[in-house]
């Protein structure tokens, strides 16, 4: 099978996988996958976590464990099979022919070895000696992905550049032995998504320059088809479907991919939209409130002109600039920005985890300042927090009942058996069998955690329930479900939201209502329709132009696509 | 490097040097509070033959018709301008007969370490780079190391090579090789604990992205144990190795007496038998010191072994 899609005059397959099946130890988590990679082209592998594209990368990598994992099949790279190679002559196809760019990189880097010192064992691959040349090619290299100091990063140590500069950083030392192949894991998905365009962007022009291949591996369906010619769809180490990415991606074949299709936020602006809209006249007329019980239907949460101030290293940094935002009750407002645009700090204020230097905020119309501790206490009870990553937000000694439970103690809400009544009420609510109670968060998925999550935040019947990136590190697919679930709680219950995120595709999805922040102050607030359709700001541009595959695939383009491929 | 670093470094130099002195007071209270007043009896013991001129001599230099505190201020006082007073049962000065003994301890403690040192690479080393089964048993070692007493590991020694092959003999225990296997026998127990977080340190550090990255380089092996993992692996192991240095103080008591060795554990080991306060004072600061020392030396290298290192002082400053 070739999924060369681009009419170039190609001899033959630079990496050919056939029938590659991996387990550890009897365990099998790869089945009998083939694809084959043509010279300069592209091809993603795609599918969830668990769906064993990373092992498969490995394994092509041979990077596998030893002794843990047992690979079987053919993988060939120029017709030489890597698999049945001894090291000692695999060893020098390593960086030269087969390169690696990791998915985190603030790990892939040795944190006690500055750049430099590192990027010399790349520069070695090239057979150059002398450490004033390999120096020379380094600091080019680093000038050629976009790094404006390249002496001041190559004297650097990891932990003192940014995760995107890193990542320009790892690039710069793959394509430097100019390998034929290059195997990028994730390789954006630890990034902003702005910085996540620009890198796939210089990866892209690149590739084009040098003439690499590159197999990508994502999970996310929209970075797949805008950045690779074939896709390859895997789930639970099977291949589901192959093809050039826009016939896959316009008209998936299996039951998987059109699923894998649907959840991307991008194409699917309005999936939870309908669920929103039958709330409107419910707010309107005020008849279904069985949550909030204050009399007036108007703003939950209004944050005014708010200020904080920290210094760091005596340089004084505005993490909030003046913000302002409000949230009307039942609905769902957003705060969207990257990292250290303050969204958090503004989060940590309105939730009391931090005091403003200046600004008001109220909450369900009682201003939080001038306010006994005990008394802020009581307000902040109706505000509750989801936090980012459910596997390190849990406990992992308790169990999921008593982690549900814990704000119930906290507050001293009701007897023994309410409490129980209520942590059963919670997971019911979240779609969470009730011997859940009694596991550990070790035992559960990633998506159960956030579930888990969700119901410690319900138990106490807040009104307002404040999502830090819900569900940034959740695969797309089960990021649909929570954001299916609480659209039906928002629906049901009445709650209001406020939704930190940094993906403008999903926040379009859920919010109503938006403002963008960058560097502590709003550049931009107002309904998400008129942010998407008509963005004032050049920073909200930027962000919506990050969005992979902001625009579908036209049939046309797709049946040129089509022709191309089969002629 | 910075002034933050200095600032850093003269804030920690206090500091040890608070500990020492503390360690000081505490040691000379405890001695004092014990039942029976050490120094008149050891002083009024016939055997010793003082006058009774001696002995008033004696109980005015250490102040000890007066109160504890004026004994402690006095006692401190001298500490600090480097005077340790008269041993009790020799009446030679204390800074004599410590001087005579340290060359040996230090000549034993310090081969010892550097013993434990090599032997916790080698057992680290092998733990994560020999086939299968070999490791499993390397993984092992330090358990046993640390579960046979030392006095057991040197009367082995003793017996095997000094009796059988005769490889050294017990008359001569300051000839090298004597002193060889002294060192070794301090230092087994003691490699243990460093072998087993330098395991603990390369396993967590080879199974980093940083590892497989630079594997897919294709580095070796070899060159990626040396040039990247060592590094991080030892940052944890240099605060062991400062703590290690406690035990080798106290394991070298043992240690001299198997191998009829002279030096400080023997001191100590006459010192207590004979209730000689100043001697047992000086030994106590002595060691006091010396782990101070060599705790500060590692608190003192970890920022610049680790670039990651915060100078704490720096923010409270």
């Amino acid at each position: 099978m070739t999924l060369n899609t681009k009419d170039r005059n190609v001899s033959a397959d630079l990496l050919t996988v056939h029938g590659l099946s991996i387990a550890y130890g009897p365990t099998a988590v790869v089945h009998d996958v083939s694809f084959s990679v043509a010279k300069g082209e592209s091809l993603a592998l795609i599918g969830e976590s668990g769906s064993g594209k990373s092992t498969i990368a490995k394994a092509i990598l041979r990077l596998l464990p030893h002794g843990e994992a047992t690979a079987t099949g053919r993988v060939a790279l120029n017709g030489q099979d890597v698999l049945a190679l001894p090291e000692k002559h695999f060893r020098p196809l390593r960086g030269r022919e087969l390169g690696f760019i990791p998915q985190d990189p603030a790990s892939a880097l040795n944190p006690v070895r500055t750049i430099g010192a590192q990027a010399h064992e790349a520069a070695a691959l090239l057979g150059e000696t002398d450490p004033t040349v390999r120096r020379a090619k380094i600091l080019d290299v680093l000038e050629q992905v976009g790094l404006p100091d390249p002496a001041r990063v190559y004297d650097s140590y990891p932990h003192q550049l940014s995760g995107g500069m890193l990542q320009r950083v790892l690039i710069a030392l793959t394509v430097l032995p100019r390998p034929a192949l290059i195997v990028a894991d994730e390789p954006t998905s630890a990034l902003d998504v702005t910085v996540q365009k620009l890198i796939l962007d210089m990866l892209t022009e690149l590739r084009r320059e040098l003439d690499i291949s590159l197999l990508l591996i994502t999970h996310d369906l929209a970075i797949a088809a805008e950045r690779a010619d074939s896709l390859v769809v895997l789930k639970d180490g099977s291949v589901q479907e192959s093809g050039p990415s826009l016939e896959v991606f316009a008209s998936p074949a299996t039951e998987y991919a059109r699923s894998l299709q649907a959840d991307v936020p991008a194409l699917h602006p309005d999936r939870y939209r309908n669920q929103r809209i039958t709330l409107a006249p419910a707010h309107d007329g005020g008849s279904r409130t069985p949550a909030s019980s204050a009399p007036d239907a108007g703003l939950q949460i209004d944050v005014r002109g708010v200020t904080k101030r920290f210094s760091a290293g005596g340089k004084d940094v505005l993490a909030c600039d003046g913000v302002s935002f409000s949230v009307e009750r039942g609905r769902t407002h957003a705060l969207v920005g990257e990292s250290g645009s303050g969204k958090t700090t503004a989060v940590r204020l309105l939730l009391g985890l931090e005091q403003p230097d200046g600004g008001d905020i109220t909450v369900a119309g009682q201003s939080t300042s001038g306010r006994s501790r005990a008394d802020v206490r009581e307000i902040r009870r109706h505000l509750q927090l989801v936090y980012q990553n459910p596997f390190t937000s849990l406990d992992p000694t308790w169990r999921v009942g008593r982690i549900v439970r814990e704000p119930l103690d906290q507050f001293g809400v009701g007897t023994k058996a309410e409490r129980a009544q209520r942590v059963r009420e919670a997971l019911e609510a979240v779609g969470l069998p009730s011997e859940v109670a009694s596991r550990r968060p070790a035992h559960l998925s990633g998506g159960q955690r956030q579930r888990v999550a969700i119901a410690r935040a319900l138990v106490v019947r807040p009104d307002v329930v404040v999502l830090d990136e819900p569900t940034s590190a959740l695969d797309v697919s089960v990021q649909a479900g929570i954001l299916e679930l609480l659209s039906k709680l928002q629906r049901d219950l009445g709650l209001t939201y406020l939704f930190v995120s940094h993906d403008l595709a999903l926040v379009r999805q859920v919010a109503d209502t938006v403002s963008v922040l960058r560097r502590g102050q709003v550049v931009e607030d107002g309904p998400v329709e008129e942010i998407f359709h008509r963005p004032q700001h050049p920073y909200t541009r930027a962000l919506l132009e990050a969005i992979p595959l902001a625009t579908a695939p036209t049939e046309e383009q797709t049946s040129k696509q089509l022709a191309k491929a089969t002629a | 490097m910075t002034s933050d670093y200095k600032r850093f470094a003269l804030t920690r130099a206090g500091q040890a040097v608070v500990v020492v002195l503390l360690a000081y007071v505490l040691t000379f209270l405890v001695i004092s509070v014990l039942p029976g007043d050490a120094i008149t009896n050891t002083l009024r013991d016939p055997q010793h033959g003082l006058s009774e001129e001696d002995i008033q001599r004696i109980v005015a230099f250490y102040g000890l018709d007066q109160p504890v505190i004026v004994q402690l201020l006095l006692s401190l006082g001298r500490f600090l301008t480097g005077e340790l007073g008269f041993s009790l049962q020799s009446n030679l000065p204390v800074s004599q007969i410590v001087g005579d003994a340290l060359p040996s301890t230090l000549t034993l403690a310090t081969s010892a370490l550097l013993i434990a040192i090599v032997f916790a690479v080698a057992i680290a080393y092998g733990a994560q780079y020999l086939p299968g089964k070999w490791a499993a048993i390397v993984r092992s070692i330090p358990s046993f190391f640390l579960s046979v007493p030392n006095f057991v590991i040197g009367l082995v020694l003793i017996e095997f090579f000094a009796f059988r092959l005769h490889s050294f003999t017990t008359t001569d225990p300051n000839s090298p090789v004597a002193t060889l296997f002294a060192a070794v026998t301090l230092a087994i127990p003691v490699s243990a604990p460093l072998a087993e977080v330098l395991i603990a340190s390369l396993d967590h550090e080879s199974r980093q992205e940083y590892a497989l990255v630079a594997r897919s380089r294709g580095i070796t092996e070899a060159k990626l144990f040396a040039k990247h993992l060592v590094k991080p692996s030892a940052l944890p192991s240099v605060a062991m190795v400062a703590l290690i240095v406690g035990e080798l103080l106290g394991g070298s008591v043992i240690t001299e007496t198997i191998f009829g060795r002279d030096g400080i554990g023997t001191v100590v080991q006459k010192a207590v038998t004979g209730e000689d306060q100043p001697v047992l004072q000086a030994v106590v600061s002595l060691s006091a010191v010396v782990f101070v020392a060599v705790n500060l030396v590692a608190d003192l290298a970890s920022p610049l072994l680790d670039p990651r290192v915060k100078l704490r002082e720096k923010v409270g400053a």
